[in-house]
């Protein structure tokens, strides 16, 4: 990639009339017939296109679950930002949690050209009312889970970011550019810092090995349940063009031998490649922890929601008297 | 698109941030940022745009300030306009033909030429 | 003055002081930086709003960056085996000699803005008169650190004003933030021992007392100008660097804790 950060240089137009949807002379079910037929063709949406309630939801819901996922995503890291054992990890992992801060910012950014504040979108993840990805909901119990969470968490979630470059939705994939360019330092630092503990003390390869025996079944319900491709809306209408199930796989095939060649086992005696198939056989997930855990009853979800409540109130201050959110909306 | 109330340095609003990746290339379109004014703008632009040394020159632009343009008729008029572009003079036939007339049938080959 | 012994002096080509007084230079500046650079990396991931914490956490990480060249300097100096994450991390907290101003923990945002902006400040004096150190490292160390410092003092002064034409609670929380470090801003700039052989070798160009002199003129102009009380004198000068706060001691406990479980291992 000769130009890692380039986004297109197209600014959102306040009409494109060539595209029939935007025809409001048309009656609603033929503007959503060419609409449906623009984006099924691979065409692309920018802000101020006209846009089927259905996918406008659909796509808000997307991209502010992501954003969330990014802004509480910043949590299990930042308890150990203060413990950073040298100077190099120490600025390594705050520019790490730094960057997660700063993909919050350009998700909620895309969101709210869609329509909803970001005090709006904070409101109803504080609430309960939006979700963030499971990962984000468990402890973090030592420095080895440093590691392993820049390394492995990143890269499932990068596997999934890079699928979503494509996205029908333009600002969205032209964010996830940026985004994937960003990360993949994460993994590389994550990644290091696994490696070297693995080759260091014995106490240090033990505490990689037990991080990973926790972390391994979270990483596994990451991308989520199998769903059927043809019932899938998000995959209807390009916001994303990858299933679960595709991702998970992609997953797995990168990174299962590359943990292997550490001398480090997986708590899953059925993990294994297929040779007759090519898939990656595995021990099913726990749905049910993942719909328990994303519901907000992991082990730290409402420790951590209620921590970024705690703060919210801290700053507001600032935001009323400097920071202004607008007043009436357009 | 609202037309916002003018600037009172507080409001939040968002200024579309352009960015230049290395000297000789154009400002191209990053991305956009909240900001009150035009000073935190730019501060907010170079963390989002240019803390890690990617860019060499930002602009930021209030949203409410651009003017656009992508009406179809003004963009991609219908009647021909292949004069104007270098794809409306195709020439291979006409040369051949002049060659021939001149007792060359294969082009010169140029000295260090390409 | 044992309470000014915080590393292992036993170099040779002690001189007249000049090794000594250089290396208490070196660590008095990374130490300041490092302690700024961590408290303010709280801020990553819990700012006002998202565009200011990715600045914030710019800012700290600078300082961090600053504090592990200046250890960097100091490991050559000193020279005994230890690299810059050893004199950084491996020291007891009463080894540490920054100044007492940054004692105080970042608090709400006010105090952050007020604490960066005094320290920012008298910084930038302290820099401005190592400009031509004749130790050359230093000197050509200070160039560059100068040039980022520049970023720091433009996004601290924009805050201050803010806060300070801001009526209602962020000027009373500006206001409170002067009244709670006020007294202890000046013990960056306060002497060190060994300073007549600082000035003496043309490591620094002139005595902190005259630095400190300028530094309050400049900030008195800008506190007239927004209308802020005066800053009062240092409390205590004689002790501007020793006698560190609880706050402190909690943020080493935590900054070492992962260091101390393996001892001697790399990370």
């Amino acid at each position: 990639m000769t130009d890692p950060l380039a986004l297109d240089p197209v600014l959102p137009p306040r009409e494109r009339s060539a595209l029939p949807f935007n025809d409001e002379a048309l009656e609603h079910d033929e503007r959503y017939r060419h609409f449906e037929d623009h984006v099924t063709r691979g065409g692309k949406v920018e802000a101020t296109d006209w846009m089927p309630d259905e996918y406008r939801t659909q796509v808000l819901r997307f991209v502010e679950m992501h954003a969330n996922s990014e802004l509480m995503g910043v949590l299990p890291e930042r308890e150990w930002l203060m413990r950073a054992p040298t100077l190099r990890r120490k600025l390594a992992l705050t520019a790490k949690v730094q960057d997660e801060v700063g993909h919050a910012q350009l998700l909620y950014r895309v969101a709210e050209d869609l329509g909803k504040p970001r005090e709006a979108m904070f409101d109803d993840l504080l609430a309960g009312k939006t979700k963030f990805h499971n990962v984000f909901h468990y402890p973090t119990k030592s420095w080895a889970d440093i590691g392993i969470i820049a390394w492995l968490v990143d890269a499932a979630a990068i596997v999934a970011q890079q699928a979503l470059r494509d996205s029908s939705y333009a600002p969205y994939a032209r964010t996830m550019k940026k985004i994937c360019w960003e990360e993949s330092v994460h993994i590389m630092h994550g990644r290091d810092v696994v490696v070297t503990m693995v080759t260091g003390t014995p106490g240090q390869r033990a505490a990689i090995q037990e991080a990973l025996d926790r972390w391994w079944g979270p990483l596994m319900q990451m991308h989520g349940p199998r769903s059927d491709r043809s019932k899938d809306r998000d995959i209807h209408w390009r916001i994303k063009a990858k299933t679960s199930e595709e991702l998970r796989q992609e997953f797995l095939g990168i990174y299962v031998p590359r943990v292997w060649e550490l001398g480090l086992t997986l708590p899953d005696p059925n993990l294994g490649l297929d040779p007759a198939t090519g898939e990656w056989r595995y021990t099913e997930p726990d749905w049910d922890e993942l719909r328990t855990v994303v519901t907000n009853h992991g082990p730290k979800s409402e420790e951590r929601l209620q921590f970024r409540r705690v703060n919210r109130e801290a700053t507001r201050w600032v935001r009323e008297a400097i920071l202004a959110a607008p007043r009436a909306a357009a | 698109m609202s037309d916002a109330a003018p600037a009172d340095g507080r409001t939040l609003e968002p200024w579309e941030v352009f960015r230049q990746e290395k000297d000789g290339d154009p400002m191209r379109h990053g991305g956009s940022v909240m900001a009150p004014d035009a000073t935190l703008a730019l501060h907010y632009a170079r963390e989002m745009f240019g803390r890690r040394q990617e860019s060499v020159h930002l602009w930021v632009v209030r949203r409410t300030d651009i003017h656009d343009l992508a009406d179809v008729d003004l963009l991609q008029p219908p009647l021909d306009r292949s004069f104007k572009k270098p794809g409306g003079y195709v020439m291979r036939d006409k040369l051949a033909a002049a060659r021939e007339v001149s007792g060359q049938s294969q082009p010169k080959a140029n000295k260090g030429a390409r | 003055m044992t309470a000014f012994e915080p590393i292992a002096m036993d170099f040779a080509g002690a001189g007249d002081g000049r090794e000594r007084a250089l290396a208490l230079l070196l660590l008095s500046m990374a130490d300041d930086e490092f302690v700024i650079g961590f408290s303010d990396s709280e801020w990553t991931g819990i700012g006002p709003i998202l565009e200011e914490d990715v600045a914030i956490s710019s800012i700290a990480q600078d300082e961090l960056g600053h504090a592990q060249a200046l250890y960097t300097l100091l490991a050559d100096v000193v020279a005994d085996g230890r690299d810059a994450d050893a004199i950084a991390y491996d020291r007891p907290p009463e080894g540490y000699i920054h100044a007492r101003l940054l004692d105080h923990p970042r608090g709400d945002w006010a105090t952050t803005i007020v604490r960066r902006y005094l320290y920012d400040t008298a910084d930038a004096a302290r820099l401005e008169a190592l400009a031509d150190s004749t130790h050359r490292p230093l000197a050509e160390l200070v160039a560059k650190i100068r040039r980022e410092e520049r970023y720091h003092l433009m996004h601290v002064e924009t805050w201050l004003e803010r806060l300070a034409r801001a009526p209602g609670e962020p000027r009373d929380r500006l206001l409170a933030a002067l009244r709670l470090v006020g007294q202890d801003a000046g013990t960056v700039l306060s002497p060190l021992p060994g300073e007549p052989a600082l000035v003496r070798h043309g490591i620094v160009a002139e005595p902190f007392g005259a630095i400190e002199g300028r530094w309050r003129s400049g900030v008195a102009r800008t506190f007239s100008r927004l209308d802020l009380p005066p800053l009062p004198a240092t409390r205590n000068p004689g002790r501007a660097r020793t006698d560190h706060s609880d706050a402190f001691r909690a943020l080493h406990a935590e900054l070492t804790m992962v260091r101390r479980s393996e001892v001697a291992a790399t990370w």
